[in-house]
């Protein structure tokens, strides 16, 4: 990875998808260190859950100037960015290309707040089971949480704790939508969603894009000479019901992403130094300390009230604000996670995680049976 | 002959006067208070189902399909949807060949059903005689356009009293349906005890209420100037109510939306087994799946044939959410739960009925029964709900005085 870019995250109703795909490109070309050419791009992957704007990887080669190369949408649920991140990564180690552009994008804010909750629902639940039940996103994953605070012992408290620290870390992100900090007193009265989830367990509704550009590892030091490496990718799925999915405690599509991202890296949990995770909902971000080998079962709580997953603790989590306060654009945000830890690598991130040489981003979606991985590094191996 | 009974209220409302919830239409009480009925007779005999309601659901589009699947009756029987009062459902009765299923809904308050098995054995009911008269004080067209005259007096005097005057049968009855507490009152020395309903359902229900007596006795069934009166034999059959305690209906909050939308053909695959609670379970390997796949679950066995077997109805919550959140087209709050059925190993995802939102937990007992999801583009869509077990406190013979 030798560039990344990206937007602010936000309602951005001034701009359309034909305006926020060039910008996040232009500002991955602009970071890479000894310049670049857009013209070297082979190939595009653009990750996009629902196209506005009109055909979609027409949009992406008619607004950012690359009308010769062949593009593809990837569509993963909220895996999207990270997924699309594989194709490309996976593009380059096959060998077919030596310069990828995954590029990532939505506009949730493009519908209306009448018709959001159907139209995305409608993308990732049964038609004639889950639909109908209004099986809205927050419940989605409130299914999970409300399990898993039965079984665990932990408390509302611990996930307003994850509310509080991610809203702390966006604070000095320029690129977050929500940049202010919130108590735990202020979690836990806000006004209820879907329960064990208030409004500040929940990501905003956003728009946005981000960009990386991946090259061939013989043609990194041409770009730069601090390139981020892809160590490991991975992608795991689960059964698409609720009624399916036999512990609710955890995502299993987390743990086969992680098994394969970490074996093909060849590091283990112990080894990351700063993960951008996903936190659509607070609860989500818990179960996620254990699928991806932070802590052991049910220790999520001791490792969130420790401070552990804060900047300056063992394993800090989300320093970006994460979904929770950066904002999440689904497509843009797994390779929004990227852009992050690419800058945090290189010693670049608005709130800085000192020495960290390895970084995991990871997303969970669609009816939570769709995880996606990537593992960077600026070691090779 | 009558032999047996099943009634039903909705939870919600008062002793007086129930109400139906957001999920409950003419169908679903019908489902309940026929599967009562059902209870105490012989399924097997069943040969027609005649449905007696003025607040049919659909007028086209079909009413009934949805109606045997709740029921747990072959798609081969007869139904006859037909709109009416007291006096129809009673004629319905009278007029019941061997293996009738009659069913009578309300939706209008005083909401509920009640349903009658008719067959070779139980109690006799005789017709005694029947005015057909109009005095149409209150009307509804086929476009749910009301009109009300707005003339108690009148209704009274000359719509049933001229029809009982006309017919010369006096004021000597045992059980009086289709009127309220007042009129019946003012009409009849010594009012009866009256039905917890006044419309086609009332007319079952007194007649449940003279087969728990064992008296038998005399019946008048009116519906404004029209009367149909019926001796009923002395002797007793099973009466199943689901007539739980009443409590005020939760307020909720509408917000306008788009409709919501609906593939036909996925309703149409999900049918069976959505309505009629029935998992497919492998012959390779036995493993229950609900809904229906192609490959099993457990083994992975491709496009076997399955034996389909109805699943338990007894329940227990694994998880839940409780939704506040507007969701355009849906009322709020609302909650949903994660039920494992009985010992069989399947979950279900549906919403909790009979009980306030949120006010169940992980661990909760309860039953699955049959209501409607939401309607979807004008189509009811219908499955079935979570009804806690604290929720079910059914008082026989519970009836307003």
């Amino acid at each position: 990875m030798v560039g990344a870019g990206m937007t602010r995250f936000g309602e951005l109703f001034e701009y359309g998808m034909k305006d926020m795909l060039p910008m996040a490109l232009s500002e991955a070309v602009a970071s890479v260190d000894n310049g670049f050419d857009r013209n070297d791009i082979q190939a595009a992957w653009f990750g996009n859950l629902i196209p506005s704007d009109g055909f979609s990887t027409g949009v992406v080669a008619d607004s950012c100037g690359l009308l010769d190369i062949p593009i593809s949408r990837l569509e993963n649920a909220c895996a999207t960015g990270n997924d699309a991140v594989r194709h490309g990564a996976m593009a380059i180690a096959g060998g077919h290309y030596d310069v990828v552009l995954v590029i990532g994008a939505d506009k949730v804010r493009e519908t209306s707040t009448r018709t959001t909750f159907w139209d995305w629902m409608g993308m990732t639940r049964d038609s004639a089971w889950d639909f109908p039940l209004g099986l809205v996103a927050p419940a989605n994953f409130a299914l999970h949480a409300a399990r898993y605070l039965h079984e665990s012992g932990a408390t509302r408290e611990h996930l307003a704790m994850v509310a509080v620290k991610n809203h702390k870390h966006g604070v000095s992100n320029p690129k977050a939508q929500l940049r202010f900090e919130i108590t735990v007193e202020q979690v836990l009265n806000a006004p209820l969603v879907a329960e064990p989830f208030g409004i500040f367990d929940c990501t905003p509704q956003s728009d946005g894009a981000a960009a990386v550009l991946l090259v061939a590892e013989e043609l990194a030091s041409k770009y730069t000479d601090h390139p981020v490496w892809v160590r490991g990718v991975g992608l795991g799925l689960d059964r698409v019901m609720h009624a399916h999915k036999k512990d609710l405690t955890t995502f299993p599509a987390t743990v086969k992403a992680a098994k394969m991202a970490y074996a093909m890296a060849g590091l283990w949990p112990a080894d990351i130094h700063v993960a951008e995770v996903h936190d659509c909902f607070t609860g989500v971000e818990v179960i996620d300390y254990e699928d991806l080998g932070f802590c052991e079962k049910f220790g999520a709580a001791a490792l969130i009230e420790a401070g552990e997953t804060s900047v300056g603790g063992r394993i800090p989590v989300n320093p970006s604000g994460g979904l929770k306060s950066k904002g999440h654009p689904p497509g843009a945000t797994g390779v929004a996670q990227c852009v992050e830890l690419f800058e945090q690598l290189r010693g670049e991130a608005s709130l800085q995680v000192d020495g960290a040489r390895n970084a995991l981003a990871h997303n969970i979606g669609g009816p939570t049976a769709a995880s996606a991985i990537t593992i960077l590094s600026i070691d090779p191996s | 002959m009558i032999t047996s009974i099943g009634t039903y209220l909705p939870t919600w409302g008062s002793a007086m006067s129930r109400q139906v919830g957001l999920d409950e239409d003419a169908v679903t009480l019908g489902v309940a208070a026929g599967l009562g009925a059902l209870a105490g007779g012989d399924v097997s005999t069943v040969r027609r189902v005649v449905f007696v309601s003025r607040d049919l659901p659909l007028l086209e589009g079909g009413n009934a399909a949805p109606l045997l699947a709740g029921l747990g009756l072959p798609h081969t029987l007869e139904v006859r949807e037909q709109i009416g009062g007291a006096p129809a459902a009673l004629d319905a009765v009278l007029a019941a060949a061997d293996g009738t299923l009659v069913i009578a809904a309300d939706i209008q308050q005083p909401a509920g059903a009640a349903a009658v098995l008719c067959g070779a054995h139980g109690v006799a009911a005789e017709l005694a005689g029947r005015v057909v008269r109009n005095m149409p004080v209150a009307t509804r067209d086929a476009y749910g356009n009301r009109s009300d005259y707005a003339d108690p007096r009148l209704l009274r005097v000359r719509g049933v009293g001229a029809s009982l005057d006309e017919q010369g049968i006096g004021d000597r009855f045992t059980a009086v349906a289709g009127l309220g507490a007042k009129d019946a009152a003012s009409l009849f020395e010594g009012a009866p005890d009256m039905p917890p309903t006044t419309g086609a359902s009332s007319a079952l229900f007194a007649l449940a209420a003279l087969a728990e007596s064992g008296q038998g006795g005399r019946l008048l069934a009116v519906d404004q100037a029209a009367v149909t009166t019926a001796s009923i034999d002395a002797g007793s059959v099973p009466v199943s109510r689901d007539q739980p305690k009443p409590q005020p209906l939760p307020k909720g909050n509408f917000t306008e939306g788009p409709s919501i939308s609906i593939a036909l053909p996925a309703y149409d695959r999900a049918f069976d087994a959505k309505l009629r609670l029935e998992a497919a379970k492998c012959r390779t390997c036995g493993t229950l799946a609900y809904p229906h796949r192609y490959r099993c679950l457990e083994c992975g066995a491709e496009d076997v044939d399955t034996d389909i077997v109805p699943l338990p109805r007894d329940a227990v919550i694994y998880s839940l959410s409780t939704i506040r959140v507007p969701v355009p087209g849906l009322t709020i709050p609302y909650t949903v739960v994660i039920a494992e059925m009985g010992d069989s190993g399947v979950r279900l995802l549906v919403k909790l009925t009979g009980a306030p939102p949120a006010s169940v937990a992980i661990g909760d007992q309860g039953r699955m029964v049959f209501r409607l999801v939401t309607v979807r583009s004008g189509v009811p869509d219908y499955g079935y709900a979570f009804y806690p077990v604290s929720a079910d406190l059914s008082t026989t013979g519970e009836v307003a005085k």
